[in-house]
Order: structure tokens, then sequence, then C-alpha cells
């Protein structure tokens, strides 16, 4: 089982025996698929900044060009003359507790369910399968009641409950796959210790199970990030939205300012991107053995 | 270890491998001992799921409940009885059994839209899995630039699904798309991406491609990262060529992590709600329209039709947990455990 | 407004959800006033108004109007949010029929204004301070306020479409004048193709730009009157032949299907098609392109003739008040002021919106406004549409039914049969 400390340049080393030096031609080949991967893989992106450097004319033109009169206009005018900016508070707002809290109780969830059969062990496990199952589009109408008779319409905290419903149950899943895969004596030796059974989880197994931690926070923050349907129903007032619901308001059905969501979005992705590079290492060492048992 | 079917005693509480789901033996404990026993046992580990249940069921449970029911009614948005300031509106809905299923299945369009949700998801997931895997083979090796390879093709990640759906369309534009002017500039002519049936189709197909990947070519990495080196060593040594390396330590070492990633992805494709409607709406005719848009606009335009909505969320539903249950008992049958 | 909970009555909330969800409770409901306050401006509250015009262009002007109302007004608060057009409709009627979250005061399409209405979610303003000097409006605007005789709304802008042209590119071809009839407009689009090399007309593949063709022809989607459904008429095959074969001809080019609507303002911009139906909404747009950089390079005039006559559908904007507000009185002054003559002048003369009222239509200043001189006479003409609470539901079938027209995958005949089946599912009991 891959684990943090097995950084690429250990890989690298042990592989180095086991396989013969590849010939030019396949190292050619290798390249070039991933050179054409990572091409196909950002070229909307790059288009999409491009265009965000655009002036009005030229987001669609008849004339295609790469650069045409490139400025930071759009940019200019997203953060000044748009709500950008208390979007992008309640963003990170809604982002960052979802995923703390996500993160808590996937993990909490996660550990009981590696760790004990219990009675209803099997409704859970089914539950969180079943809750990414549900189509939310058809049944939104439902839950916004919901949410107002709770009195959490149009509130940070209605919106992080229900990115919860959303993110949880992947992540404690996860979780469950990677606390598996830690040794059961080390919870013996935190009991014998004299730990509860949540002082074992939370001391002992809990910095363990880092990798898989980073997964779930990844997770969380995303789903919280970019979401829509939630965020632009459930919240209705022009300073409560989130970034994700507040860029909608640049496309309309008979016009697009093309210019103020490009610009926003690249916005968007830049701080997830930031995310990205901080947790990619352990992305993979936690999605591995996070996803090791179904 | 307890084994048996039986209630799984003190000291083996906490001990996991092997103990079947007492669960089963729930239905026992009517005395009062068993009860404050096991209050006493799996207090930890009811106390640490119970924030998620109790939000789960609250915000899941409630509206799949009150849905199943108004599925047997005929309520729509004018029969359910409210009032608002001074507008007084009776309920006039009624109980109506299985109409709204019987509705639903044996309309033509049902069928039309479930083939189609099945081709989406079938070809979306096995693109996915595949060029997934592929990419990730090719950077579990040693390789120059590794890292910034890695980077570039996690990045579609980085952009939420909805602006994502916007970019693409934005690219497909049939007159002032980068696509057909690059196609255009080869001499070989634009073509119409979301306003003929099948290249609408391909054409979304493509952006969940493009969408996905990032997370199962991290999955698989991740997989082929925990698989032994050791194993392949010892494959080598008994001279098996790079097929049957792949074949015998590659794919086996695999199917862990395949297996749920393969799950999870067809749940989320199927449902995958804000992809198809902003990019074609559903469109050209309703050519693109899988079971959730489909029916999100069934159920929602004009007059809303809960009793509707209500039968086809739990038709997607239940037509998910059967393909659950089926590919679980598959995968029992290979000797996985769940 | 907004009722919030305290984590006390977080139980009592939840029983309540639990009985009255999808109901919502309204006993708390400000009753209507029956008589006015002695002294409007004295009206206290705070309102919320959901706008659905553009941001950029055209919210500022609708922002310093509630500032003027605010002056007028020193105690009430108008809360102003932008919500985007195509989902005004189905955010309002989620948050309305919950109770709770729904504004005070929603911009609502004509078309939307009797839905809302048949389900109860608007205030009725017969006899109100809302309404002043109902005769004043335009005749066409104000019946889309009706719904079973009560009114529900006052009409706060109207529009229509029209022939918009690139002067330019028409005398090119030989022109002078716009087309006056469908048959013309083929004939001066073959011309503008041969003679200027670029489009010569573009089509936005959209149900509601397919009604002109239809009234054109003495076609309509219903017979509201006799409860009957007349899509599948011969009137609207001839209709839909017409538009078929200004595709096939070359007259139009052939359309995109996805974003038909950008990219045909798109190719009016920048001079690579010289005609598009669009209506007064799109001006400002247009006007920023660089083919109309002069003005007086874009020409309007009616939607050309089919055999019968010239029919444009009437469009507009409604206000509208939630039955559930907590501050109707102070919705009703709100909506008065906003739909005074001297108001819409003003709208009327920075952003090109076409009054209701026609009182308005004499203020120098929107006799001052070209755009809104030449759609005026359009706008006499403009037929209007069944304001029917099931009206919402018509254009999806109409529009998947044209996309697969002009894709060549079905027949007039075909295409309007399958509409008419589609109808006969929303309508029962039509014959």
């Amino acid at each position: 089982m891959s684990t943090a400390t097995a950084g690429p340049a250990k890989g690298r080393r042990v592989r180095v025996r086991g396989r013969g030096e590849r010939s030019v031609g396949s190292s050619i080949l290798l390249h070039g698929t991933l050179v054409v991967a990572s091409v196909i893989s950002l070229f909307p992106i790059v288009w999409l900044v491009l265009t965000s450097l655009k002036p009005r004319d030229g987001w669609l033109s008849t004339e295609l060009k790469l650069f045409d009169g490139s400025s930071l206009d759009n940019y200019a005018r997203v953060l000044t003359g748009t709500q950008f900016p208390s979007w992008l508070f309640n963003s990170v707002v809604i982002a960052g507790l979802t995923t703390v809290i996500g993160v808590f109780l996937a993990s909490t969830t996660g550990y009981a369910i590696s760790r004990f059969r219990f009675p209803g062990y099997r409704g859970v496990m089914w539950m969180l399968l079943v809750t990414q199952m549900f189509p939310v589009a058809i049944l939104i109408v439902p839950l916004y009641n919901l949410m107002a008779g709770l009195g959490l319409l149009n509130q940070i905290p209605g919106l992080v409950i229900a990115y919860m419903t959303v993110a949880v149950p992947f992540c404690a899943w996860m979780m469950k796959g990677y606390f598996d895969s830690i040794p059961r004596e080390i919870d013996q030796a935190g009991m014998i210790d004299g730990l509860t059974p949540f002082g074992t989880f939370w001391r002992v197994v809990l910095p363990l199970a880092r990798p898989s931690l980073a997964v779930t926070a990844f997770y969380s923050f995303m789903t919280a990030w970019g979401e829509v349907a939630y965020a632009s129903v459930f919240m209705t007032g022009d300073d409560k939205r989130t970034l994700a619901a507040g860029l909608q308001q640049f496309v309309g059905q008979y016009w697009a300012d093309w210019g103020l969501l490009t610009a926003a979005a690249v916005l968007i992705a830049v701080p997830a991107a930031v995310v990205f590079l901080f947790v990619q290492r352990h992305l993979v060492a936690g999605l591995t053995s996070g996803a090791t048992k179904l | 270890m307890a084994t048996s079917t039986g209630r799984v005693s003190g000291t083996t509480r906490d001990r996991a491998a092997g103990a079947t789901d007492s669960a089963r033996g729930r239905g026992r404990g009517r005395q009062a001992g068993p009860v404050r026993r096991s209050l006493s046992q799996y207090w930890y580990a009811w106390a640490m799921v119970a924030p998620v249940v109790v939000v789960t069921a609250a915000l899941i449970g409630w509206p799949l409940v009150r849905g199943v029911y108004l599925s047997l009614t005929d309520a729509t948005e004018a029969t359910m009885g409210r009032t608002i300031g001074v507008n007084v509106i009776p309920s006039t809905y009624e109980f109506v059994g299985l109409d709204n299923y019987v509705g639903v299945l044996t309309s033509g369009l049902f069928w039309e839209k479930l083939t189609w949700t099945v081709v989406w998801t079938v070809a979306c997931v096995a693109l996915h899995y595949g060029v997934g895997l592929g990419l990730a083979l090719m950077l579990n090796r040693r390789l120059r630039f590794r890292s910034v390879y890695r980077l570039l093709l996690i990045l579609p990640w980085a952009v939420p699904p909805f602006v994502a759906a916007f970019i693409w369309r934005y690219l497909y534009n049939s007159d002032y798309g980068v696509i057909n002017a690059m196609l255009r500039a080869a001499g070989l002519g634009g073509v119409g991406w979301l306003d003929d049936p099948t290249t609408a189709k391909i054409a979304v197909i493509a952006v969940n491609v493009w969408i996905g990947i990032p997370f199962m070519m991290m999955a698989m990495l991740g997989g082929l990262q925990s698989i032994p080196k050791e194993l392949y060593e010892a494959a080598e040594v008994d001279g098996a060529t790079p097929w049957q390396r792949f074949r015998f330590v590659t794919v086996p070492g695999l199917r862990t992590v395949s297996s749920t990633v393969l799950l999870l992805g067809t749940i989320w494709t199927f449902n995958m709600f804000p992809l198809i409607f902003l990019i074609t709406g559903g469109g050209p005719g309703s050519s693109t329209e899988i079971l959730v848009t489909y029916a999100y606009r069934e159920a929602f335009t004009g007059v809303r039709n809960y009793a509707g909505s209500a039968a086809w969320g739990v038709i997607i539903l239940l037509l998910l947990v059967v393909m659950a249950l089926v590919y679980r008992r598959a995968l029992r049958k290979q000797g996985e455990v769940w | 407004m907004r009722r919030a909970f305290s984590t006390a009555t977080i139980v009592a909330a939840l029983a309540l959800a639990v009985s009255a969800c999808g109901g919502g409770d309204g006993g708390t409901a400000a009753a209507p006033s029956q008589a006015a306050p002695a002294d409007p401006s004295q009206i206290s509250g705070e309102i919320t108004w959901w706008d659905t015009v553009r941001p950029d262009s055209e919210g500022p002007t609708f922002q310093a109007l509630i500032q003027e109302f605010q002056a007028k007004y020193p105690k009430i608060k108008v809360n102003y949010v932008n919500v985007p057009s195509d989902q005004a409709q189905n955010k309002f009627q989620t948050a309305a029929q919950a109770g709770s979250g729904a504004p005070d005061v929603i911009r609502s399409e004509v078309a939307w204004t009797s839905q809302f209405a048949s389900l109860g979610y608007l205030q009725p303003l017969d006899g109100s301070r809302a309404v002043e000097n109902e005769s004043d409006f335009l005749a066409g605007p104000l019946s889309s306020t009706k719904y079973n005789g009560k009114t529900y709304a006052v009409p706060q802008v109207t529009d229509t479409l029209a022939l918009l042209y690139n002067k330019r590119l028409l005398k090119e071809a030989g022109h002078e004048k716009a087309p006056a009839t469908v048959e013309e407009l083929k004939q001066v689009a073959l011309d503008v193709k041969e003679k200027a090399g670029v489009n010569g007309l573009a089509l936005n593949v959209d149900s509601y730009f397919l009604l002109p063709f239809m009234y054109g022809e003495g076609g309509d989607l219903l017979d509201v009157q006799s409860k009957k459904i007349t899509v599948n008429s011969p009137a609207n095959v001839k209709a839909m032949t017409t538009v078929a074969d200004l595709v096939t001809s070359g007259a139009a080019a052939k359309p995109a299907i996805q974003d038909s609507y950008a990219n045909a303002m798109t190719a009016l911009k920048d001079g690579k098609v010289a005609m598009i139906y669009n209506g007064p909404w799109a001006l400002a747009e247009i006007y920023q392109g660089k083919e109309f950089k002069d003005k007086e390079n874009l020409g309007i005039a009616p939607v050309p003739a089919g055999s019968v006559k010239a029919g444009a559908p009437t469009g507009g904007w409604n206000l509208a008040i939630y039955a559930g507000s907590k501050n109707i009185d102070a919705s009703y002054e709100f909506v008065r002021f906003m739909s005074t003559a001297e108001a819409q002048a003003k709208v009327a003369k920075e952003i090109s919106l076409l009054p209701t009222r026609t009182s308005a239509y004499d203020n120098p200043d929107v006799q001052g406004n070209k755009d809104v001189a030449v759609f005026k006479p359009i706008m006499d003409t403009a037929t209007p549409r069944p304001w029917i609470p099931e009206g919402g539901q018509l254009f999806q079938p109409l529009l998947e039914g044209y996309q697969s027209l002009l894709g060549g995958k079905t027949t007039p005949e075909e295409m309007l049969k399958t509409v008419d089946e589609k109808y006969r599912g929303i309508f029962k009991g039509w014959s």
C-alpha cells in the first residue's frame, strides 16, 4: 500500500531496476501521447483565458483571433462593477465550512463503518450510496420547502448543510476504504494505552489517514465551490449568492456577457487550481487506498 | 471471531474483519437486557455515524418519503392546497395508485430516453475508465516532466462543471466556434456540432469525458502505485511479457479501486444534469435528453407536476439501486467482500 | 419580511414543515388594505423586487428609479435583486409555493402572469393603489394582466418583433426599402447574397420567432375562445413550408440550432448578414456592433407579411405582487410608481423599452427616442397571444419541432402533427 512518503523519486529508483530502458521510438510515442492529451485537456482552459482578455467585439466574432486587443478590462469590470467580491466571500466561507465539517463527519462515519459492525451498519452503507443516486434536479422543490420550514433559506448554514449531503457520502466511503487499510493492531495499541475508541480514532488513526483526508477535503471543497443548482435556488438574496450562482447572471437567454463570464470563471478556477497544486500528491495516495474496498 | 449469525460478543465488537453484520440479529433483541447491552456496545459507533445519518435522513430521507407518497397521487402545483395571503387554494389532489408509474413506463419516450441514457452512461464511463487508465499507466512510468503532465491533465477538474459546459458550447459553436474554425482552416469544412442529433450526442459525451478523466486518472494512478513493486519484479524474473504483466499483475491489483470508481462513475454520469442541460438543452429536438433532464422538463415546465416529477425521481432512483444490487452481486461472485 | 426561526422553535418549525410542506403556512399573511392610508408617503416597510433586465445595460436605469422612489417614500426600502430572465419563472414558482423566500414584487413576463395568477401566487390588484388610470394602458399588454376577470399585474414594458436590417447591404443589393412580404423577403435576401456576397437573412431557431410566419398566414397555436388546438392547420403548414424554403433556397443561412440567437446577432453586427427578426431589447447590443457605429445604418421595419397579414406577437413584462408579501401596501405604491407615465418615459428615453401607457408616448422624451418611435406603429398591429396558464408549455414542443424541421428530420406536416399531439397532452378535453 503506498503511503504519502513514497514520493516519485523513490518509486523511480525501484522501477529502474525492474524494467529495461525504453527505446527512443516508444519514448517519442509516450511523450507524444501525453502531449496531445495535455493539449486537449488544456485547450478549453486556454481559450477561456484568452476570451477573458478580449473586448466586447472579440467574444463572439466572425473573425477568430487568438489575441484581440488584449486587456484586463473584463477583470476590472468583474471586480468593481459586480457583486463579485461578496460572492467570493460567500463562496470561501461556504466552501471552507463544507470542507472542515465535511471532512470531520466523513472521517468519523468512515471510521465507524470501517471498525465497528453495529446494528444498522449495512443500512448506513446503503444510505451513503443511495444518497448519491438522488436526482437532485427533480427533488429540489421538497428540499426547498424543508429549508424554508427550518428557516435556513438564504443562509450560509443552510447551503453548507445541503452540500454535506452531497459531499459526505462519497467522502465517508473513501475514508472507510482508507481506514480499512490501516492495520487494526494500531487501534488495539491505542486501546491498551487507555484511550477511548474516540480517543484512538482522533489521536492515533486520524493522523495516519492524512492522504485520505486530503482527498476528502479536496472533494468537499470542489463540491461546494462549483455547485450551481442548490446555490441558485436556496440563496435568494443578491448579496448571498455564491460565485457559481452569481456567474449565471452574466449569461442570459438573449444576451451573454462573455467577458464577465470568462473573467469570473478564471478567477474561480485559480483558487481551485492552487488547492490542487497543494493536494495533488496526496490525492493519488488518498484516492487509491480510499477505494480499496467498496 | 463471531462468524455465526448471532450477536457479536463484547470482546469482538470492534474487530470488524470477518464479523458478519449483526444487523441481522437486530430483530431478536426483544428483552431489555440486550438493548441495554447493545447500547453500551455500539454507543461509539452510533455516535460517530449519528450526525451524518440525521442530516441525511432529514434532507434526503424526508423528500424521498414525501416523493414516494406524492408519486401515488395526482398532485400538481395547481391541486396542492395552500393559502398565500388572500388567495386560498383548496387541496384537490387524490390518491391514484400506480397511475403515474404506468404512465411513465408505457410512454414510448421513456424507453427511448432510457436507451440513450444507458448509451451515454456506458460510453462515458468506458471512456473515462479506458483513457484514465491509459494515462495513468503512462504517468506511472519513469518519465521526464511527469509531474508537469500530471498537473496539466488534472486541470479540467479545477473548472466547475457549469463553466466547462459554457466553454464547450462556445467552442462547439457552429459558425464562430474555435473547433470549426480549425476544421475550416484545415480545409475540412465546419460541422454543426450541436445541430445534428448524432454529432450532438458525440459532443456531449466528449465534454463529459473531458471533465471526468482527471478523477479517473488520479484514482487509477493511485491504484497502480499501491501495487507492490515486488510483484512486477517477480513476474519479470519469470519472463512475463509486458502484456502478461499487465494482465496478471496490474489488472488484479486494480480490481478493488476499479470496482468503486466504476460504480460511482456510473451513478454520477447517469444523473449528470448540468452538462446536458447547459450544452444542448436536450436538443436538437429532444435527442440528447437523458432521463433526468427529460424528467425535469416534463415536470417543471409551466404548472409543475409534482406527482409526475416524484414518479420520475423514484424510477430513476430504483434503476440505480437495481444496478448497484446487480453490480454488488457480480462482485460477490468474484470473491469481493462488501 | 422573512420570518427567522430561532433555534428554540426549530422543532416546531419542523412539525410545521411536515404538515405544510408544499403548502406553506400562510396564516400570517397580511390582509389586503381596504382603504388607502391617508398619506401614502408615510407607508413604511421593506420590499424585495426581482428584476429580470440585463444587469449591465438596463439595470442602472431601474436602480435610479428606485432611488427616486425611495426619496419620495422615505420609509420604504427597496431591495433590488437581479434574476436572469430565463431563471426567474422557475425560481419564483419554487419560492412562492413554499411561502418563503419569494420577492414582494416580481417582474413577470406577460406569459407567466396568468400562470402565476392561476396558482394563487399573485395579489389581486383591482381597486388597489397599484393600478392607476387603467384605461391609459395599451390594450394588448393590459390583456395579459387579467386572469378570470381579475387584475393581477400592471404592464411595465411591451415589445414585439420587427425586421431589423442593414441598410447599406440592402442598398448594395439594389433595394432601398425593407421587404414588406415574405416573398419579397426571400427575393431581397437572395439579391443580397448574390450582389453583396453575404447572407441575406439569419433565422433564430426559437418558437417565439416562428409566430410572425404563422400569424402572417392567418394561423395560430390555439383558439382559446372555442377551446380548440389549431396548431395543425393548413395555414401553419404553409407557414412552416415557407420557413423551410427560406433555408433550402439559400435566402436564409442554415441556422445554428444551438446559440442561433447569438450567432444571428453576431452576424448582423459584423455585417455578415443583412436581415434578422428581433425585438427592441436587442437594439442596445446591435448598436455596439461595428456595422452600426452609425446608428442610421440600422433599418427597422414591420415583420414581412404572409399571404394574409403582417403579424408579430405581443411580448413584454408586467409588475406583479406576491400574495404572501408582508408589505402589500408598500408594494402597491412601488408598482404604482414604477408604472407611471413619467417612469415609463424615463425608461423609454434611456434604454428604449416601449412604454405600456398611451400617454407616455406623448412625452417629448419618448418621442425624441427614434427606436421607440419606429416600434410604436409596429406595436399597434401586434397580435396578442393567448394569455392562459398553460401558455408557458406551448413553446417547448414547437421548438423541438422547429429544430427537427430545419435539421431536415421532418416535414412541415409531420412536425405540426407531432406538436399537435403534444398539445393534446397538455390541454386535455380540447378539440
